[in-house]
């Protein structure tokens, strides 16, 4: 007996207990999936091992690595590769990538793992550079490899044999193999080269020492059967005055489609070629690099994709470069050459800079023998890679998986372990605009996936909450007032029998599925409404005419007096008037459009035709109404009740009557002529809250989204209305308040702390709605505050994204973030709307 | 006298107006619902229409609207009318009306539906002997038809004739039909799933002690046996369907389009057919409650847009069950902690806060929730234990139906918390004394007294919990339902719960069909069915709960006197 009550007390402990486990487990875990988004890179220096024994001649020009960090390759001056182990140091293979004399120029490409050479003889070649690895066979291999566990790894034959896992072995080894050449015609020593790969097509430009840019295309074309790659070449050349007099440019680069060719020299003025037709090059624009003055350019290099280049210059700064396309560019491919992003600046000169080949991630050394990692887009400075080596690091090099960097300094070579899986997100870019390459200025912009490699995926949560915004904004604005003048209504003008019979049916309609009002929305009624713009905007003005109109028409029915006789028929000749008020809005709607709209209202929002005046309408019409309406109250109706005393109350009905359609006549003049004023000096609000029409808008998302909280919003400021103490009502009434006077006056501001609690429940509703504004409001994540246009909300991207998004990706932890943001949102309004409540509560007891 | 606009009247009437406003909006949508949902699978009659370029289209009216036509775009016009065409349709003010026709017959003309002016029909006829054909494949034929035959001759040669033989023959070549698709559903489903089991077996004892060890070798002996001997049994099942095949393949019947070109659609292959123009109300009526039947009961067909939706029934049937199973008892518990055991106090308002985040916290960031928890954290980890062989596919580590009742259960907590709290609160104080002072102990009050009095309560937020569940559909995005589940998740087979499974959903189906589908216009009818259902299906269960809370009510009120 003891026992049962103790384990049910235990139990049913725990069960209360455990909502608040469950809350706390919803929030620490998305918090707990959000916060490595913002955790620091983590970095970490394996000890650094003494170069290998060929490099005693010089520092290597260009390092790389394989994809395991496993081993090592460089390229000398003198035409030669050699591939060493990065955990020991240990030199493995060395070879000339060609016979005969040393290259004059060369370009290499880790993505690619190729390079393209230029002799002074003014022929070029291309070769693959690198290492690679293949699975080999476990019965060719000698026994103390095979008997290596899984993980281990040994040198074996000029490369590096690991067990990658149970039976498979995989061996990495120096992989060098030259191409034929091809000759710049005339021939001419060739000073620098580059290339670019796109598509099937390889793009390469040269300069020569007799002052020529030869530009060549290559088109590969592989054969099916050897798996060999034939290339048929086709290009041009420009000499440029540049090249003639002075020094050589220090470097040559082409742009990722091979349609920008840049000129760099030493002092940072700069050449950029527009290449976008090889046989025909043309000079696009003449800048500097170094717009300081006196520094020089000391590094160079793109970023994937080939688009942004960074230049690290004899100051320490690292900045980012591309190409936008402004509306004034003035040049004659329209680009302008652009500074984006400026780095951190380091101690001393750039060394080296190093790009990522998969993401935006850069690193760069400095004179000191410092080295940092940066992501470019967010300019911000992932991790600090500190050496004791005091002599500048003269190469740098990527891993290709991003988790290493290598350096050297042609004595040592040092490994970082990195690991910055989410460098690309900050809290300011996040909610801030970014430059985003290609961009013409920072922007806020939501893009997470597509198709290429080179795609950088645009993570601003900033467009999505303003989607959010707007959906609740428009949807409140239509179904905020709706519910709370209806549930007025019913708690105070209804009859008993009708409310209990009326108020379960809009209580119901919370239960409505959003699945359904989304469709309803986006396959109904979005498709309907496009026909009846007009219509639906003349109803806004129509239907609260024919309701105001029908309250005048009543007051001055005859027979007031038995008011008892005719009261119950109020409701029926509401609902007549409201359809009245309909019809009618649907009868002037075409004329509006004619009137105002030019004749079409969707050529009209366009842009295309008509004036301002009309948009203006949209806002002034309200605010006419409010101002003849403050005007009435102000200067006629003190004058009416002078003169009013010894009138009856059929011809004060009359008077009334007059006084309304007076006063509608007054507001639809008054706003036509201040919107044909405003219209006048030249102000169109179109392509502002009006503009292009798109089917799935703003407009219907409010309509069907505030009818999906109306429910909501209604019962329960209907139930703080309805419990208003009767006795303070009574007290009212008998006081010989109207009931009109005891609704305003008395009813309303006691239940006003429950109202706010509905409107604050009926507001999370609306930010967190999913369906409908997945279904209705097309998704495109535009910040615009357009009726007319459509947005993405925070709830429907995750919806549409979360099934694809990869598990611990940057783009799965920021969707867990908007999570996080519409759990906090709605966490606090809860909370208020609960306190608040409990405060009514307290103060309903003490009435 | 009171000044008359004191009355507030013209207020009144906007508060009212705002009333009216909503009241209408739910009754124009509940019409607009079942109109559409109740219409969709009346057969309407076939009408056979002759343009004025002399081309002709036969099929059923879908809908209508009116357009301004543009004098560059006059479709089904002959070049030398279109100028005395034009003037017409200025002459009636630049508007015309166009109807849209469900023509069928994809697999020869390349679309389902097709639009036609009024100003282009010459002439419009319902043809005796039209036919409506709904297909296995292809959706729907519309033809006239030609003959009947048996191994490739005609037997009939007269429409009658014809639809005699239709009548005579079709039960058994359906039958058949469904013979051949329960023995690849049922007997090779089974046979695929043995062989299944066999090499996750197999694989597991290859990672337990390694390939090569005597263990695996047993074992692959034994797995190649039973492949061999599957491999039999699955050729003596082909035997029997080929067979199956080989007779209904003797049947066909020969339409003739509107255009004039001749079809032969097998027997089988026809779910229904019908002469439309000459069906009587009855026969319309038996069309009419035929198709709901198939909706009802079978599994859709055509990438959702035919068929049945009877697999997404069960699954929302089976996933709010599960759902109801979690979270009553613990929703109960949290209740009774609330009332009856807890003391006012930080505690219990932090849990009230809890709860009524619970209730406020869009259902997507649950979706959100269960999907890195429950599947991924959780289901990963059963992977990782249980299902190590079959990795890396998922068995636990994805939405599946378990998952998607946790993660609605979290959801719908609040509404049985809130339910049952209302109903022990209506319990009388007096009862509990009296229980007390009989020397029933706190848990025996509970449990004797208490309980059984709230039980209609704890009713009433399991049934509002349920139509919660049922109607919720952007957390079953993320953790589990699918656009077309292979297998429902309960069926026959060992351990008959397959709670990993995903399985597909009313409001899921909805959506999808609403915008994934790729023959949308023939879809629409579809979800507007669909739509009625859930609808149908939530409003019941709603008013079944107000019903039995009136009834607590009731009794409470009659306890008290």
């Amino acid at each position: 007996m003891f026992v049962f009550e103790r384990l049910s007390r235990y139990l049913i402990t725990a069960g209360g207990l455990g909502t608040i486990v469950a809350v706390s487990l919803v929030l620490v875990f998305l918090v707990w999936v959000v916060v490595p988004l913002f955790l620091p890179a983590k970095s970490e220096e394996r000890p650094p091992v003494a170069a290998a024994g060929s490099w005693a001649k010089a520092a290597p020009e260009a390092i790389g690595s394989d994809d395991h960090l496993l081993v090592g390759w460089a390229y000398h001056a003198d035409g030669t590769v050699d591939s060493f182990r990065l955990d020991t140091g240990e030199a493995l293979a060395s070879r000339r990538v060609f016979d005969g004399p040393a290259p004059t120029a060369f370009s290499l490409s880790a993505r690619d793992q190729e390079g393209l050479f230029g002799f002074a003889d003014g022929t070029l070649r291309f070769a693959k550079v690198g290492v690679t690895g293949r699975s080999v066979s476990p019965d060719g291999l000698p026994e103390p490899i095979r008997q290596l566990a899984v993980g281990e790894h040994a040198t074996h034959d000029g490369g590096v044999v690991a067990h990658a896992a149970e039976g498979q072995f995989r061996m990495t080894a120096l992989d060098v193999k030259a191409e034929e050449p091809v000759a710049v015609d005339p021939p001419s020593r060739i000073l620098l080269v580059d290339f670019s790969h796109h598509g099937d097509e390889a793009r390469f430009a040269a300069v020569t020492e007799d002052g020529r840019l030869v530009l060549e295309t290559a088109r590969e074309q592989p054969n099916m059967l050897t798996g060999e790659i034939t290339r048929t070449y086709s290009g041009g050349e420009i000499r440029l005055p540049q090249l003639k007099t002075g020094p050589p440019p220090r470097y040559v680069k082409i742009s990722g489609v091979g349609d920008s060719t840049y000129l760099i020299w030493a002092d940072g003025r700069t050449v950029r070629v527009d290449t976008r037709d090889p046989t025909a090059p043309q000079v696009a624009e003449v800048l500097d690099v170094v717009p300081e003055g006196g520094g020089t350019v000391t590094a160079v290099a793109f970023l994937i994709g080939r688009t942004t280049m960074v230049v690290g210059d004899s100051s320490g700064n690292v900045r980012g470069w591309f190409c936008i396309k402004p509306e004034d560019a003035g040049t004659r491919d329209g680009a302008n050459f652009t500074m984006a992003h400026e780095l951190e600046p380091g101690k001393g000169a750039v060394t080296a800079v190093a790009t990522s080949q998969r993401s935006r991630l850069l690193a760069a050394a400095y004179a000191d023998g410092s080295a940092r990692l940066f992501q470019m887009t967010t300019e911000n400075t992932v991790a600090e890679l500190g050496t004791d080596a005091g002599t500048p690091l003269q190469c740098l090099a990527m891993a290709p998986k991003d988790d290493g960097i290598i350096g050297t300094n042609g004595k040592r070579v040092f490994v970082w372990r990195v690991n910055a899986p989410h460098a690309d997100i900050t809290l300011a870019s996040l909610f801030l605009p970014v430059w985003y390459e290609g961009y013409t200025k920072p922007e806020t912009s939501w893009q997470s996936s597509s198709g290429t490699d080179a795609f950088e995926a645009k993570l601003g949560l900033w467009p999505l909450v303003f989607g959010t915004i707007k959906a609740t904004f428009y949807s409140m604005l239509f179904g905020a007032p709706l519910a709370l003048l209806a549930a007025l209504f019913t708690s105070e003008f209804l009859s008993g029998k009708t409310k209990s019979r009326v108020k379960p049916v809009i209580e119901t309609m919370a239960s409505l599925p959003s699945v359904v009002l989304g469709f309803l929305a986006a396959i109904v009624i979005a498709h309907y409404v496009e026909d009846i713009v007009p219509e639906i905007l003349s109803s806004f003005v129509t239907l609260p005419f024919a309701l105001l109109l029908g309250a005048n028409l009543w007051q001055a029915l005859p027979g007031q007096g038995r008011r008892g006789a005719l009261r119950a028929w109020r409701i029926v000749f509401l609902f007549v008037m409201s359809i009245l008020g309909v019809w009618l809005g649907f009868e002037v709607g075409p004329w509006v459009q004619d009137w105002l709209f030019a004749g079409d209202i969707k050529l009209w929002l366009d842009g295309q035709r008509g004036t301002g005046t009309g948009a203006w309408m949209f806002l002034l019409v309200p605010m006419s109404a409010l101002i003849v309406g403050v005007a009435m109250a102000l200067f006629v109706n003190p004058a009416v009740r002078r003169i009013s005393r010894d009138w009856d109350a059929g011809k004060m009905a009359r008077v009334e009557l007059g006084k309304f359609v007076a006063g509608f006549v007054a507001v639809i003049v008054l706003a036509y002529l201040l919107s044909s004023t405003l219209n006048w000096f030249g102000w169109d609000p179109r392509g502002t809250f009006v503009s292009t029409y798109v089917q799935r808008n703003a407009l219907i998302v409010g309509f069907v989204m505030g009818f999906a909280i109306i429910p909501i919003i209604y019962t329960i400021s209907e139930d703080a209305l309805s419990g208003v103490p009767e006795h303070l009502r009574a007290a009212s009434l008998a006081s010989g308040a109207t009931q009109w006077q005891t609704a305003i006056r008395i009813i309303i501001p006691t239940a006003l702390s429950g109202i706010f609690s509905a409107l604050m429940i009926g507001f999370g509703r609306a930010v967190g709605e999913t369906m409908i504004v997945l279904m209705a409001a097309g998704n495109t994540p535009v910040t615009k505050w357009n009726v007319f246009e459509g947005f993405r909300t925070l709830s429907a991207n995750i919806a549409v994204e979360m099934p694809e998004a990869v598990q611990q990706s940057t783009h799965y932890r920021t969707l867990y973030l908007a999570a996080l943001v519409l759990f906090a949102l709605t966490f606090l309004v809860n909370t208020v709307a609960e306190a608040v409540r409990l405060r009514v509560r307290k103060r309903a007891y003490e009435l | 006298m009171t000044p008359l606009f004191a009355h507030g009247e013209t207020m009144v009437w906007l508060t009212g107006g705002a009333f009216a406003l909503c009241v209408l909006m739910i009754v124009g949508l509940v019409i607009l619902v079942v109109r559409f949902g109740a219409g969709t699978f009346w057969p309407g009659p076939v009408v056979r229409i002759e343009t004025l370029d002399g081309k002709v289209c036969m099929g059923e009216l879908t809908r209508e609207e009116t357009y301004h036509p543009e004098q560059s775009l006059l479709e089904g016009v002959a070049q030398e009318d279109k100028a005395a065409v034009w003037k017409r349709i200025q002459e009636r003010g630049g508007r015309d009306a166009r109807h849209l026709f469900r023509t069928g017959n994809f697999d020869l003309e390349g679309t389902h539906f097709q639009w036609v002016a009024d100003y282009a029909v010459k002439s419009e006829s319902r043809p005796d002997w039209a036919m409506v054909i709904e297909r296995l494949a292809w959706g729907r034929f519309y033809g006239i038809p030609k003959a009947f035959l048996v191994d490739k001759k005609p037997v009939a040669e007269t429409p009658a004739e014809v639809w005699a033989e239709y009548e005579r023959r079709h039960g058994e070549a359906r039958d058949r039909y469904e013979e051949r698709r329960r023995l690849e559903k049922d007997e090779i489903g089974d046979i695929s799933r043995r062989q299944e089991e066999g090499r996750l077996e197999l694989k597991r004892v290859e990672m337990e002690s390694g390939k090569d060890s005597p263990e695996w070798r047993r074992r692959k002996e034994e797995f190649d046996a039973l492949s061999a001997s599957l491999g039999e049994e699955s050729k003596e099942v082909r035997r029997s369907i080929n067979e199956l095949n080989r007779e209904n393949a003797r049947y066909g019947v020969v339409l003739t389009t509107a255009k004039g070109v001749e079809k032969t659609i097998p027997l089988a292959d026809i779910v229904r057919a019908y002469p439309a123009n000459r069906l009587g109300f009855g026969e319309k009526l038996g069309v009419y409650f035929s198709r709901w039947g198939e909706y009802l009961w079978d599994e859709p067909r055509e990438a959702n847009s035919e068929g049945g939706v009877f697999p997404a029934i069960f699954g929302t049937v089976a996933m709010t069950l599960i759902m109801a199973i979690l979270v009553v008892p613990f929703g109960v518990l949290a209740a009774l902690y609330l009332r009856e055991y807890a003391k006012a106090g930080t505690i219990v308002s932090i849990v009230r806060i809890a709860i009524n985040n619970l209730a406020g916290v869009p259902s997507i960031v649950f979706g959100v929730f269960g999907l890195g928890f429950f599947c991924y954290a959780i289901g990963g980890g059963i992977d990782g234990l249980f299902y190590k062989e079959r990795l890396p596919n998922p068995t636990f580590g994805t939405g599946g139906l378990l998952w998607a009742s946790f993660t609605l259960a979290l959801l719908t907590l609040p509404v049985v918390i809130v339910a049952t709290e209302e109903a022990l609160a209506a319990v009388p104080r007096s009862m509990r004394e009296g229980s007390f002072a009989c020397g029933a102990s706190q848990w025996q009050t509970i449990r004797r007294i208490v309980l059984p009095r709230a039980m209609p309560g704890i009713m009433t937020g399991t049934i509002l919990a349920i139509a919660r569940g049922a109607g919720e559909v952007a957390p079953l995005m993320l953790v589990g339902a699918v656009k077309l589940a292979p297998e429902l998740p309960i069926d026959g087979v060992f351990p008959y719960v397959h709670a990993q499974r995903s399985f597909m959903h009313l409001g899921f189906h909805i959506y999808d069909l609403a915008f994934q589908s790729q023959n949308s216009e023939a879809a629409k009818p579809m979800v507007f069915t669909t739509t009625l259902l859930l609808i149908g299906i939530i409003l019941t269960l709603n008013v079944v709960a107000v019903m039995v809370r009136t009834r607590l009510r009731r009794r409470f009120l009659v306890s008290q006197m």
